[in-house]
């Protein structure tokens, strides 16, 4: 006769799941949602498409800011330092969430910010949806000096961290409560106002202030995967001008303003307004030979 | 961006994160409130000790009368269960156990939870484990109110006290008298 073990008195159910393929089901659905997420994200990115762009941002704020209020923020930077992160087990669709997140940040940049981040990814179809008529074009030289503002805030939060662990600051420095519902009438009044200033200003909050976007910047620093541009960028100036994050001056892609929103990526390839294409076509008439496309640095 | 704001960024966040990791918090040196709140008619409680750690608590004084028995126990989740973590962190809950099994509060003591302002800070979600036996299916959504949006805290929290209250009840209750 085999050896049986005793049996247990208390019998409790639900005890801590025993397998992975316990575990992987019971979190099936947001998983699957997840994946799917990131799938059309990366599909979306790939294939430079507006369309699927639009896709993305819409499915970024019903699914991860409305369904599930995942959105990463200062409270996770702390979190990675003090290895103080949700349970792996329990919780493998914010794993996908934050790796993904992570591994995106390194290959391209803060392609998080771009389509992922459910408060960009509204702000974005605010700029959108709103008439153009209203929007404020922050001139260029005040603009290049406002980006640094989010690198001043990631500090003053940190210290502020440091000092007090009290963190419950995120809900001043971060709108991302919003997806939540709940706030106090001085969290309302702040996101009132952030919200009416980024009817004027696009994406105020993503380029000048986000703590978040601000890691996420320093992050980029390592993208594998840079935007390649034509030796003709360093003089001309279309992308500058068509970028609506502020993230190209002088001809060279500032790697921590860059969320990849793929619109100077689309001119490059457009034969009709890219200069490098348009010299490309009167040099086959004239024979002269053309520079070749490298990353730029 | 230039490489001077880098590094500068670089080892702002360094030198906060290595002093952030220099304090993290501790347990509660000064429980007596919360014991009270969970046994009223408790008269003393042993100080924190045992294997996982806890409290006893007696209805008469060990120290007058020898061999006086606990009326229940109290402990940290974060004691019994210091692998569960919410959304950022532990989870201070302190619990209260009878000798049927039964929980007689779980109070929240310190917690870094972003969402937890509206989820397992309000005294509601504490209050609803008064009564609850460890037998019980504790289970989020079911017997537990589920809280939209904050459902990683909310999961932790409530398998921190399920674990937790059962480990205690096998290593110190009897199946026998627990219902």
């Amino acid at each position: 006769m085999t050896w049986q073990p005793e049996a247990d008195p208390w019998g409790f159910e639900a005890e801590p799941v025993e397998t992975w393929a316990d575990v992987v089901s019971a979190q099936a659905p947001d998983l699957a949602i997840m994946g799917a997420f990131f799938a059309l994200a990366l599909v979306s990115f790939h294939r430079k498409s507006v369309r699927l762009k639009y896709v993305t941002l819409v499915a970024a704020v019903l699914l991860l800011g409305v369904r599930s209020s995942f959105l990463l923020s200062i409270v996770n930077v702390f979190g990675v330092f003090q290895g103080e992160l949700p349970v792996f087990r329990h919780n493998l669709a914010w794993y996908v969430f934050a790796g993904g997140t992570l591994l995106t940040t390194i290959l391209f940049g803060r392609f998080y910010c771009g389509r992922v981040c459910a408060y960009g990814a509204f702000t974005q179809l605010m700029d959108t949806v709103l008439p153009a008529k209203w929007r404020i074009e922050i001139p260029h030289r005040i603009e290049r000096r406002a980006v640094y503002i989010k690198f001043g805030v990631l500090a003053a939060v940190m210290g502020y961290l440091l000092i007090t662990r009290d963190m419950s600051i995120y809900r001043y420095v971060e709108p991302f409560w919003m997806f939540g519902g709940f706030g106090t009438p001085i969290m309302w009044t702040g996101l009132a106002l952030l919200l009416g200033v980024t009817v004027f200003v696009r994406n105020a909050y993503c380029r000048f202030l986000c703590p978040l976007g601000a890691t996420l910047g320093l992050l980029s620093a390592v993208t594998v995967f840079p935007i390649k541009r034509w030796s003709e960028c360093s003089t001309c100036r279309i992308c500058q001008k068509t970028c609506e994050w502020g993230a190209i001056d002088e001809g060279r892609i500032i790697r921590t303003e860059c969320v990849r929103c793929d619109d100077c990526e689309r001119l490059y390839d457009d034969h009709a307004k890219c200069p490098h294409w348009r010299i490309l076509d009167y040099q086959a008439r004239g024979g002269r030979k053309v520079l070749p496309l490298r990353p730029v640095t | 961006m230039t490489r001077v704001t880098l590094v500068v960024c670089a080892t702002l966040l360094t030198v906060a994160s290595v002093a952030v990791l220099a304090q993290r918090h501790v347990t509660n040196p000064k429980p007596e409130p919360y014991l009270k709140q969970l046994f009223p008619e408790a008269v003393a409680f042993s100080p924190l000790e045992g294997t996982p750690l806890h409290y006893k608590a007696y209805a008469v004084d060990p120290a007058k009368t020898p061999g006086a028995k606990p009326i229940g126990y109290a402990f940290w989740t974060t004691d019994v269960t210091p692998k569960e973590y919410g959304y950022h962190g532990p989870i201070f809950f302190i619990v209260g156990l009878n000798l049927q099994g039964r929980i007689t509060g779980a109070i929240l003591d310190f917690d870094t939870e972003p969402y937890g302002y509206f989820s397992i800070q309000p005294k509601k979600f504490g209050a609803q484990f008064v009564g609850k036996s460890v037998r019980d299916p504790f289970r989020v959504g079911e017997d537990v109110d589920a809280v939209s949006r904050a459902s990683i805290s909310v999961a932790s929290a409530t398998r921190a006290i399920r674990d937790g209250s059962r480990i205690m009840a096998r290593q110190f209750l009897n199946p026998a008298d627990v219902k």
